[in-house]
């Protein structure tokens, strides 16, 4: 196993406790932040598994996972603030 | 061997905002730690790219990935904090600053 393969790993056990904070909080800004956390996490992944096999066009993904996760935080947090 | 040792970093820091994201009490502490993964885990990776990586372009691009990560945290944490204070206190911006935090709160 390379390095980045480690690393893609490493960074996808950090989705656990995303997960369960999405899942089992009461707070829905709690669920939220655990939101935005994943899909940093995701973004961080998708770049070391683009260079543990070698495929670049995973880095557009990774890069793509990046600008949609900042329009969604936004949308969810206003989404949030004023109808939910 | 350098490259190994700049994503173990970024991996550990990485977990560690997930950790606090899990362990901290409201929603306002669990903001903090986003910013690890987003300052910390991308800065290294872009350095473990560029010293992995002969093609350029790929570096570019996981450059601009990690661009948007450190600018999206920023952005979007303000707007979730201003979200929660709109939440509880029904009107931004705040008319009077928040009262001080409960001793049992500063630890």
């Amino acid at each position: 196993m390379s390095a980045w393969m480690a690393a893609a790993l490493g960074l996808c056990a950090g989705l656990v406790p995303c997960a369960l904070v999405a899942l089992r909080a009461r707070d829905p800004f709690d669920r939220l932040v655990a939101l935005e956390m994943a899909a940093v996490l995701v973004s961080l992944a998708l770049v070391a598994l683009a260079e543990a096999m070698q495929r670049p066009l995973f880095l557009d993904l990774a890069l793509t996972q990046a600008l949609l996760s900042f329009g969604g935080g936004l949308v969810f947090a206003r989404t949030m603030e004023r109808w939910l | 061997m350098i490259a190994a040792a700049l994503l173990a970093i970024a991996v550990a820091a990485a977990l560690i905002g997930a950790l606090g994201v899990w362990l901290m009490r409201d929603a306002y502490q669990k903001l903090h730690y986003i910013t690890l993964p987003c300052s910390v885990s991308s800065g290294l990776m872009v350095l473990a790219v560029l010293l992995h990586e002969p093609r350029k372009a790929a570096a570019g691009k996981v450059a601009i990935a990690a661009l948007v990560l450190f600018a999206m945290n920023a952005v979007v944490t303000q707007a979730t904090a201003r979200a929660i204070w709109v939440r509880s206190e029904g009107r931004w911006p705040p008319r009077h600053p928040p009262p001080p935090a409960p001793p049992e709160a500063r630890g």
